[in-house]
This record gives C-alpha cells, sequence and structure tokens, in this order.
C-alpha cells in the first residue's frame, strides 16, 4: 500500500508537468493547427532562466521569504518563455501561415534543433541544480505531510498545487474572458472568426504567450526536484505531445487529464512492471491510442468537409 | 527576372501529327528562355538525358581518390555517398509521397542492426554478403510496410507524431535489448561489435590499409547509389510514381479517381525504408559496429535538410543536397575552414544580392570600411583585443578585418550572440532604407560571432547553422535548390 | 533564378574545394616509413567530449592538458599543439572513428591524447593500432579494454591509459562496503551504458562472492526523476551503489532517499565525484585520484591552472589528463632523441611504456605496468562527504 501512494504522489507531480507542457501544445493546435515541435526546447529555456532567477535572488540562501522566492522564479521563467513563444511565432511560423501543412512543421524541428543548441553554445552542456536541497536545511524536504508511512514533502506539494492554480488561471482565461472566447472561436473556424472581426494575429500570439508561459512554468517546476540539461527538451517535448494526444489534442481539459494520465502510466509501470521498459509502454500505449481513437479520450472527432 | 523571349518552337512543317495534341506539341514555346548565351547553354543542357549526367557524376566522383589520397578526405566522400543514398530514401517517401516520415532514421538503423546481427560474432552468423544484403533491404521493406499500416488512416500532422514515437521506440528497444526477457539481442549500450565487413567475389573487403580507410568501399557505395538511383528512377516514371504524385498534390482527389491511396502510402514507406536499411549494411560493415545513438534525432534532422535544401520531389536536388550539406557538416569542425567557409558564403550572399539592387553593393562596401574602422580602432585601444588566434595560411585574409580577442571576457558570449539575432530579427522587420542602414552592422556583428563564440564550439555551432537552414529554407524557398514551388490545395 | 543557383553551386564548389585545399594529405605509405623531424610543430590531437551530455569532461581536462604543454613542452625542447577533437556522447562511435581517421593522415601526429570516454576507445582503437598510433586516455576506464582474453579486448596494444581501470574500482569499492561498512544489502544502479553497467557487474560479482545480498536496477540513460527507483529501495538496504557519469544524478538520488525516509546512503564512482554538484552529507564517493590540492608537490601546478583559468574548481577528471600529456610528451621526447632528432609514429608507440615520472601529479611516482597497458600500482580512493561538503579521505 505504501508502495502505491509513493507512486501515486510522484504521478500527480510527474503528471502535472506534463499536464502544463501538454497544454501548450493543445493551446496552440487548436488554434494554428501546427504542431509546435520547439515547444520543448520552451520548456528547457524557462527551467534554465528559472535557475538564472534563483542565483539572481540568493541561490541557496535565499534573500526573500521562500514563499516570495519561488513565485519571482516562476514568474521570470514564465516572462522569459512568453517572450521567446511570441518570438518564435513571428519570425518562424507566421510567414508560413499560408503555405502547405509540411513547411511549418519542418520549421518547428529546424527552431527546436537551433534553440538547444544554441543553449548548449551559451551555458554548455553540465547540469544545472536549483540546489532546494540546502534551502533553510531541507525544509522543503523534510517538512511536509505524512500519509500514512509515506512523506510527502512540502516541494512536490507546492509544485502540484502550483500547477492546479495555473491549470485553473488557463481555464478561466480560455472560458471567461473575451480574449478567451476569441481563441475558442479561431481554433474552431479560423476564416469565419476573422470575418467576424477577431484580430487573428493577436489571438495566435496571446495563445503562444499563454502556451510559452506554462512551459516555462513547468521548467522551473520540474528543475525544482532535479538538475536541468539543455538535452531535456526533445524528451520532454515527446512526453508532451504523448499527453496531448492521449487526452484529445485540441481540447484542453483533455490535456489536463492525459498529463495526469501519462503521469500514472510511467510511474505504475516503473513501479510495478519494469524500470527498463516503462517508456516502451507508455509509447505503446500512444500508439494504440493513435491507431484505435485518434481523437484522444476528450477531443472531438476531426471531420474533414470536403 | 532576366529579359525573355519565346523561343522558336519545334512545330512539324507538315502540321499537326494524326494523335498528337498541338498543345502539348508546342509546349517548348511557352517555356521562357533566358537570352544570350547563359539561354543557349541552358537549352542544350537541358536536352542531355539524365542517365548521361549520372555517369558524369559518378565517373568524377568515382576520380575522387586518384586524386585525393587521404583516408580523411576520402572516409568524407564515403559518408557523404551514404548521405546521398539516405536522401534518395527519404526522398521517396516525403518528396514523392508527401508524407512527413520523422521516423526515417530508424530504418537505416533498423538495417544497420540487421546486417549486425546476420554477420558478426554475436549470434555466430556469418551469412553470405550477397544473401544478407538483400535480406537485410526486404526487413527494411516489410519493416516500412508495418510502420505503415497504423499510420494509414492518420493525416500530417497526427503521422510526424506517430513516426516519430516509432523513432523513439527503435531507440528504446536497441538500447535496453540487452535484457529483453533474459537474452541479449541487440547488445544494449554497448552495441554490436566485429561486425564482417562484406565479402564479394571470394574477398574481404577489408575497412582499412595500416588505418588508412580502404577506397574499395567507395566503390562499393557508389554503386549502390547508381543502382538506386536508376531503380528509383524507373519507379517515378511508372504508374506508381504518378500516382504518387497525385497522391502528394491532392489525396481526397486521388481517392475520389480511383487511386489505392493507403496501398500507395504504404508503398512509399516501404521504398523508402527499403533504401535506408540498404544504406545500413554499408554503414555497419564499414564502421564494423553499429550503436544505437547514432540513428537517433541529429541525424534525422542532418538528412531532412539535405532533402529540403536539394528540393523534395527532385532526386538529382537531394543528390546536390547532400553533398552540400556532408562535407559542410565536416568542414565547420574546423576553425580555419570555417571561417573560410563564412565569408565565402557571406561575399556569395552579397554579391548575389547587389545583382538585384544597387543598394547591396553599397552595403557590402559600407561592412568592409566599418570592419577595418572598428579592428583599427580597437587595436589602438588595447592590443589584447585583437591579438586572438590568427587562422593560418590561406584563412588569414581576414586577420585585420574581424576582431578578435585573446580573452573572451564571459558576458560577451551570450551578449553578442543574443544581439546579433535580435539585429537580424530587426532587419527583416525594418524596410527599405532602415533595413539597409541596419543591415551594416549586423553583419559585422554576424562575423564577430561567429569568429569568436561559434568558432569556439564548433560541434553545436555546426547544428545550429542546420537549423538555421532549415528555417530559412522554408520561409524563403521551400523547394529548395532544384524542386518544383508547390501549392497545397485545401 | 536558376542562374543564381548554379552561381550559388559555383561558389558554395569553390568554398569547398578552398577550404580543403589547405588539409591536402599525402600519401599513406609516406609517414609511415620517414622520421618527422622534432624541431618542427607536432600536432597533438585530444579527443575527449566538449559538448553534449559528457561536455564538462572534455571542457576541464583539455585545460589542463593545455596548461601540460605549456609547462613541459619548452622543458623538452619540443614545439607542440594541441589539437581538441570532440566525441558529443549523444553521436555514438561516429565522431571517434571519423577523428581517428583524420589523425591517422595527419603526419604532425605522433601520438594521440584519449580518447577519454570507453566507447570511443574500442570504436577507434584498431584504426590507430592499424597506423602505430598510440593512444593515451586519462579517463576510459572500462574493464574490458584490457582485461580478458586477448581476442576479446576491446582496445589493442597501441591503448595506453594513466588511471586504474574499473576492474579496480569495482572490487576495491565492494571491499571498503563490505570491510568498513559492514554491508548486507546492497541495491546496484547501471544506467544501460558501458561504463555503469561495466562497474555495476565487477561491484555485483564481489558482493555476492562475499554473501551479501544484491538488488539490481536499471535506468535508462536520460532519467532525470528517479523517483520511482528510490521508491523500490527496500528500507533495510545499506547502501545503493550509483555509478552514474551525472554527478547532478547522484545527488538527485541522495536527496530523495532522504524525502521518503530510506537509510540507504548512495555510494557512487569516480564519475560522481564533483564537490560542486554531488554533495549530500554522508554519501560515499570513489575516485582514482585523492584530492591533488593535498599533495605538496603538486602545488606550482595547481597555481598555475588557477592563474590561467580563473574562478574554476580543481576537478577530479583534470589531473589525469596532465598526467596523460606528461607522458605522451615524454614519450616522445625519448624517441626523438633515439633517433637523433627524428621520431615516428612507431618509436614514439615503443616509447611510452619507457616513461617514468618521479613527481607525479596524482601522488607518489608514475610507471606502466609490464603486464598490461595500466598504470602499475594504482588504486581507488573513497571519500566520504562531510556536512560542509568537503570530501574525506577514508579509505
Amino acid at each position: 500500500m505504501d508502495t502505491f501512494i509513493q507512486l501515486t504522489i510522484d504521478a500527480l507531480t510527474l503528471g502535472s508537468v506534463y499536464a502544463l507542457i501538454a497544454l501548450g501544445y493543445t493551446l496552440v493546435y487548436g488554434v494554428l493547427k501546427l504542431l509546435n515541435f520547439a515547444h520543448g526546447d520552451v520548456f528547457m529555456v524557462g527551467s534554465f532562466a528559472g535557475f538564472g532567477t534563483f542565483q539572481v535572488l540568493g541561490g541557496a540562501s535565499p534573500k526573500v521569504p521562500l514563499w516570495l522566492f519561488l513565485t519571482l522564479v516562476t514568474l521570470a521563467a514564465m516572462a522569459v518563455c512568453a517572450a521567446l513563444g511570441v518570438a518564435i511565432e513571428r519570425f518562424a511560423y507566421r510567414p508560413l501561415r499560408d503555405a502547405p501543412r509540411i513547411a511549418p512543421l519542418i520549421s518547428a524541428l529546424g527552431v527546436s534543433f537551433f534553440l538547444s543548441n544554441s543553449m548548449q553554445l551559451l551555458f554548455g552542456a553540465q547540469p544545472r541544480n536549483y540546489d532546494t536541497f540546502d534551502i533553510h536545511n531541507a525544509v522543503l524536504y523534510t517538512s511536509g505531510v505524512d500519509i500514512g508511512n509515506v512523506h510527502m514533502p512540502l516541494l512536490r506539494i507546492i509544485t502540484i498545487a502550483a500547477a492546479l492554480v495555473l491549470m485553473v488561471a488557463l481555464w478561466f482565461l480560455v472560458n471567461r474572458t473575451r480574449t478567451g472566447k476569441a481563441m475558442r472561436a479561431t481554433s474552431f473556424d479560423r476564416e469565419a472568426a476573422s470575418m467576424m472581426g477577431i484580430d487573428i494575429d493577436r489571438v495566435i500570439v496571446f495563445t503562444f504567450v499563454l502556451g510559452s508561459a506554462l512551459a516555462g512554468a513547468a521548467g522551473v517546476f520540474f528543475a525544482l526536484r532535479v538538475p536541468t540539461t539543455v538535452s531535456i527538451g526533445f524528451v520532454a517535448g515527446l512526453k508532451g505531445f504523448t499527453a496531448a494526444v492521449i487526452g484529445g489534442i485540441g481540447s484542453i481539459p483533455g490535456a489536463m487529464a492525459g498529463g495526469i494520465i501519462l503521469g500514472c502510466a510511467e510511474s505504475y509501470s516503473q513501479g510495478y512492471i519494469s524500470t527498463k521498459w516503462s517508456d516502451l509502454i507508455v509509447f505503446s500505449i500512444l500508439v494504440a491510442f493513435m491507431i484505435f481513437r485518434p481523437q484522444g479520450l476528450l477531443g472531438r472527432a476531426d471531420i474533414r468537409k470536403v | 527576372m532576366s529579359d525573355s523571349t519565346p523561343h522558336s518552337s519545334h512545330i512539324p512543317a507538315e502540321g499537326p501529327a494524326v494523335g498528337q495534341d498541338e498543345w502539348v506539341a508546342r509546349h517548348a514555346e511557352r517555356r521562357i528562355m533566358r537570352e544570350g548565351l547563359l539561354g543557349t547553354v541552358e537549352e542544350r543542357l537541358r536536352l542531355v538525358p539524365w542517365w548521361a549526367w549520372l555517369v558524369l557524376f559518378l565517373a568524377a566522383f568515382s576520380l575522387l581518390p586518384v586524386f585525393e589520397h587521404s583516408g580523411y578526405v576520402r572516409r568524407v566522400a564515403f559518408d557523404t555517398v551514404l548521405y546521398m543514398l539516405l536522401a534518395l530514401g527519404l526522398n521517396v517517401v516525403v518528396g514523392w509521397g508527401g508524407l512527413l516520415d520523422l521516423g526515417y532514421v530508424a530504418f537505416y538503423g533498423i538495417g544497420a542492426y540487421a546486417y549486425a546481427i546476420l554477420d558478426s560474432t554475436k549470434f555466430g552468423y556469418h551469412l553470405p554478403t550477397l544473401v544478407s544484403v538483400p535480406l537485410v533491404v526486404v526487413i527494411g521493406a516489410v519493416a516500412g510496410l508495418l510502420l505503415g499500416l497504423p499510420s494509414r488512416r492518420l493525416s500530417g500532422d497526427y503521422l510526424a507524431i506517430v513516426t516519430l514515437f516509432f523513432l523513439q521506440l527503435f531507440q528504446t528497444i536497441t538500447t535496453n535489448g540487452d535484457s529483453a526477457f533474459g537474452h541479449d539481442l541487440t547488445g544494449g549500450p554497448n552495441g554490436i561489435l566485429n561486425v564482417d565487413p562484406f565479402h564479394l567475389f571470394g574477398h574481404d573487403l577489408a575497412v582499412e590499409h595500416g588505418g588508412v580507410f580502404a577506397v574499395s568501399y567507395l566503390y562499393v557505395a557508389l554503386g549502390f547509389f547508381a543502382v538506386v538511383f536508376v531503380a528509383l528512377r524507373f519507379v517515378n516514371e511508372s504508374r506508381t510514381g504518378r500516382a504518387w504524385r497525385s497522391l502528394r498534390e491532392d489525396p481526397l482527389a486521388a481517392e475520389a479517381m480511383g487511386m489505392p491511396v493507403n496501398w500507395l502510402k504504404l508503398m512509399s514507406f516501404s521504398f523508402g525504408a527499403a533504401v535506408a536499411a540498404l544504406t545500413g549494411t554499408l554503414f555497419a560493415a564499414l564502421n564494423a559496429s553499429v550503436f544505437p545513438l547514432t540513428f537517433y534525432f541529429v541525424l534525422l534532422i542532418t538528412v531532412y535538410t539535405m532533402v529540403i535544401l536539394g528540393g523534395a520531389g527532385s532526386q538529382a536536388g537531394v543528390v546536390a543536397g547532400a553533398l552540400i550539406i556532408g562535407p559542410l557538416l565536416e568542414l565547420l569542425r574546423d576553425a580555419s575552414k570555417s571561417r573560410v567557409i563564412f565569408f565565402v558564403t557571406l561575399v556569395g550572399a552579397l554579391a548575389l544580392a547587389s545583382r538585384r539592387s544597387r543598394a547591396m553593393a553599397l552595403v557590402a562596401l559600407s561592412t568592409l570600411v566599418l570592419g577595418f574602422v572598428v579592428h583599427a580602432i580597437a587595436g589602438a585601444i588595447h592590443s589584447d583585443w585583437v591579438a586572438g588566434e590568427h587562422q593560418p595560411g590561406f584563412a588569414g585574409f581576414a586577420d585585420h578585418w574581424v576582431v578578435a580577442p585573446a580573452h573572451l571576457a564571459s558576458w560577451i558570449t551570450p551578449t553578442t550572440y543574443l544581439g546579433v539575432i535580435a539585429a537580424a530579427l530587426l532587419c527583416t522587420l525594418l524596410r527599405g532604407l532602415p533595413r539597409l542602414v541596419a543591415l551594416v552592422p549586423t553583419l559585422y556583428l554576424g562575423a564577430f560571432v561567429w569568429e569568436n563564440v561559434m568558432l569556439a564550439k564548433p560541434e553545436p555551432a555546426r547544428f545550429i547553422v542546420l537549423g538555421l537552414i532549415l528555417i530559412c529554407l522554408m520561409i524563403l524557398r521551400p523547394n529548395g535548390l532544384l524542386g518544383e514551388r508547390r501549392v497545397e490545395i485545401v | 533564378m536558376k542562374k543564381a543557383i548554379v552561381l550559388a553551386l559555383a561558389v558554395v564548389a569553390v568554398s569547398v574545394a578552398a577550404a580543403s585545399a589547405q588539409g591536402s594529405q599525402t600519401a599513406a605509405a609516406r609517414y609511415a616509413a620517414s622520421g618527422f623531424n622534432c624541431s618542427k610543430t607536432i600536432t597533438l590531437p585530444f579527443v575527449t567530449p566538449i559538448t553534449g551530455g559528457a561536455g564538462f569532461l572534455g571542457t576541464e581536462q583539455s585545460t589542463w592538458a593545455r596548461l601540460a604543454i605549456a609547462q613541459i613542452a619548452p622543458q623538452l625542447h619540443l614545439k607542440v599543439k594541441l589539437s581538441l577533437g570532440d566525441t558529443p556522447v549523444e553521436q555514438g562511435p561516429a565522431p571517434a572513428q571519423a577523428l581517428a581517421q583524420k589523425y591517422v593522415g595527419d603526419p604532425s601526429v605522433l601520438i594521440v591524447l584519449g580518447p577519454s570516454t570507453s566507447g570511443a576507445v574500442a570504436a577507434s582503437s584498431k584504426t590507430y593500432f592499424q597506423a602505430k598510433l598510440a593512444h593515451i586516455s586519462p579517463s576510459a576506464t572500462r574493464t574490458d579494454l584490457t582485461q580478458g582474453p586477448v581476442a576479446q579486448r576491446e582496445a589493442t596494444p597501441a591503448f595506453f591509459r594513466v588511471v586504474p581501470g574499473d576492474y579496480i574500482q569495482g572490487p576495491s569499492d565492494a571491499m571498503f562496503m563490505i570491510n568498513h561498512l559492514h554491508v548486507k544489502k546492497v541495491v546496484i544502479m547501471d544506467f544501460q551504458e558501458p561504463y555503469s553497467t561495466g562497474l555495476a557487474a565487477a561491484v555485483d560479482a564481489t558482493l555476492k562472492a562475499h554473501g551479501v545480498s544484491t538488488i539490481r536496477m536499471s535506468a535508462p540513460n536520460t532519467t532525470t526523476d528517479y523517483s520511482a527507483y528510490v521508491t523500490k529501495v527496500p528500507s533495510d538496504a545499506d547502501i545503493v551503489f550509483f555509478p552514474t557519469q551525472k554527478p547532478g544524478d547522484a545527488n538527485t538520488f541522495a536527496q530523495q532517499l532522504i524525502e521518503q525516509g530510506k537509510k540507504a546512503k548512495v555510494f557512487g564512482g569516480d564519475g560522481s565525484n564533483d564537490p560542486s554538484q554531488f554533495k549530500v552529507a554522508g554519501s560515499y564517493v570513489s575516485n582514482f585520484a585523492p584530492d591533488i590540492t593535498g599533495i605538496k608537490s603538486d602545488a606550482a601546478v595547481i597555481a598555475a591552472w588557477k592563474k590561467a583559468n580563473p574562478g574554476k574548481q580543481v576537478g577530479s577528471f583534470g589531473p589525469p589528463s596532465y598526467g596523460a600529456t606528461q607522458v605522451a610528451l615524454n614519450a616522445i621526447s625519448i624517441a626523438c632523441k633515439a633517433g637523433h632528432g627524428f621520431a615516428t609514429r612507431a618509436s614514439v608507440f615503443h616509447s611510452v611504456k619507457k616513461v617514468r615520472i618521479k613527481n607525479w601529479i596524482l601522488g607518489g611516482s608514475f610507471r606502466f605496468s609490464t603486464k598490461t597497458n595500466d598504470p602499475l600500482n594504482a588504486k581507488f580512493y573513497i571519500f566520504q562527504i562531510q556536512s560542509n561538503g568537503s570530501y574525506k579521505l577514508v579509505g
């Protein structure tokens, strides 16, 4: 039973990070029908931006209260990633808006490659550790909640809670504001939306800001617990994809659900089945979904009108 | 575009022939020819049959080892031929079938591993080369078919994801294959070693002579290349090729016309995979070993860049793409050669742009002047600022133009790198005179960044160049060098 | 536009021709036979990962190699130029093989430093051996490179290393655990790559032979979050043997062990030796070198290194590179003297084993074992991380 609880905690922590990345993919796909391969690398840049802010604010001996410290780090990463996302959209995707579908996909591959290698050029290949363990004598690890025999450290509670807050904020933004409504309209039918007077360019920029900011936050949450390097972008991108597709690409609650499911699948298969083959199992689940239910759990079946 | 006059056509003197459409017969009239000597030359070249070009190319390539004795250069030539083969295979899937296959290098790996399993000390099989190579090609074709099967119903984006996952799957299986249910199938991360070399006509093709790359493999590779090129050409000219073209241009109309769309997709996957598997055998035989990490994302992007640069859909184009990118990647490892390449490209691009607008010539001139001025000033302020590593020989020409400090403060690298990116992006946003004015410092800053930042770390710099080529190609010229401009019918 | 294409292709062709014209080499037969004039500049290539996941290794090692050349080459009246060959671990063996070809074809190369990673050695040793190029590695510790039946060895007789192999590290770590830590149950991890699988197997065998119960776990090399593995560590395990090449991962694992309340401590191999990244108190680290800042005779070298690399810490992978360069330069010097100012690759190869160094940078003196190409009487040192993050020698 203890193993199950521990694995579930791991699943939720992993899943919340995956959900945030998946949300970015889903948002962009919904509006542009483009799979943003560079998203994983935006996530990586976010973790590095958070690292930079971390060091500036004092590293393991923060100069400000702990809650403010973590909030500032997350916000800084979100801001940097939002700017990066906007730049990528403006220069790599906007010129290709009317090109064949294959063109922005390949451009995205190029951007992903460019980003990860640029970061390597600038910052080198060694891992960067946030050193959260050393803050205030490991308070983030030792204090927390005890469920039975299993200890759930404060750090994980914060991560899961923060991810939840961001997801709720996103839901609110998308469903209860005008820009969110414009976004939903654009993702439904871009031409009709523009005919209705919606400024498509602004909506798309807004989408990228949201998606990339979430990726930045995910980067910080990820890096708070494990060291980050410049090469995590590719695998993180794949996992984010998987989560988005499982949940139904284009659907926001789907991305959240997909992230949690993916986290559970990974955690339980690592814990109960085999650590070596957990990746294989996860990908097999994805392939099964793609073959039998390509629209995912909560997505709409794509009906192409002729 | 240069001046054009309709060229006199080849209408037969006795009027249009029976059974021949006059409009089709007069198509030469409608081609816009260039004036003068270049026009005549181009028209003559167009008459040369494709196989003559192939023979010429093969002859030129075969003569390379005669003039170049360095094992290293021959090895690079061999690697380039491998790239050309891979590009040809990917061209079938992406260029002719119009399917974005992101798992292509997994077939390369399957071919290499299959050959390694069939011809090495791992399991003790030592099948004769003439049996194992065709067998591996068949295995590759079957693998392509199997990958294509679940992908039949998937459209472009989903297909891309599934194939990308297939690549990741291949990577996971080969890395963990040393303990699959207690059996060591793929050697895991250590790979498979002691793979047999090719055994042709009773002789083992030794891989090296005295440590230097043996030329025989280059000729075997060229032979494979010729066979594949010709075979694919015939396939493209056949019904299947025409069906692929219709599938690529408009899948819905093709289906409505009764084309077996799913079967065509499977065929293109299969052909591409078969070519990749064949290349895999060459790779495994030469390196005498296979490891999982070779067949991964980096190689995928490299092959894609070659195909896109050359022009997806044109065989000659993708070969040209491989010819450019393959040696380029190798040359960029070396600082002095990288510098030469940068400057030649810069000068070439400026020269090309100057032909269109006189203003660009002015930009080129101002950049030149700016460079000398800044270098002189920097040298006057502190001799250390220009005392960096001077490139020997031919590459020393820019020593007085670009500023190369002896010691680079750590903040300079990220600042100038991000600065040049921002400046370049700004130039794309501006128009007219401000753009020309902004270009000058941007170009000079670019030279500085190349010299000091990127040459310091050639590995990521090479791949940054690849990524940039991909992005710029898709935006500026998606049909590459020799491809046709496509319009997607939605 | 077609004209532009033709022009562009011509430009590229010219550029390629110009660039490659500089590197024209002469026939293979020539370099083996004739001698190289020792008064000319010798190129000393160093094959090590400078970028990619293990990039910190090459970056550190290259600074020490440079220092060695700057200090030792003038003393031996040699003009030496360092040429770095990058082998990012993500790309497998292909870069090592291509670089081997490149250096074999360069007549000013008489001896090679590295390859630093065992995989690169396995991939390129044959090429070097056939060209009679000795290659001295400061960090390739895989057992199978020099041990085992001759036909199965992954490296050739041209391969030398200045640090002991894992066949010493594995049993010595295991014996420390048995004798000093009195372990009953040990979890052994590997990361599905050659370094860790070899070391894990060696430790496993020794522990089992002494009656300690072992549990094996295997993680993909790209793992960053070890929560699930930590969950599977039994609560009564004493030690988790963690032969990673990323010290940050050892740190993470140790932190997560504490997080989940497990009593096991992390025992890292030489790949996790980095006080700036692995600092959880109570963990153990083994390394082939003691902390050289404690060796008196190295004070001058350390000072010179710190001056050339301001703001950087002395790591553990760097000093053996200094040593390897020292051996290489001395071998060239011996060969040049014996050949009256001319040296060939074969003569340098045969001189390597004659090198004796009195004040070895890793302490004591240095010579190669007569039986293998490994150092004589090398041992591994075991450290424990203290509460202030420093490494204390305990075994």
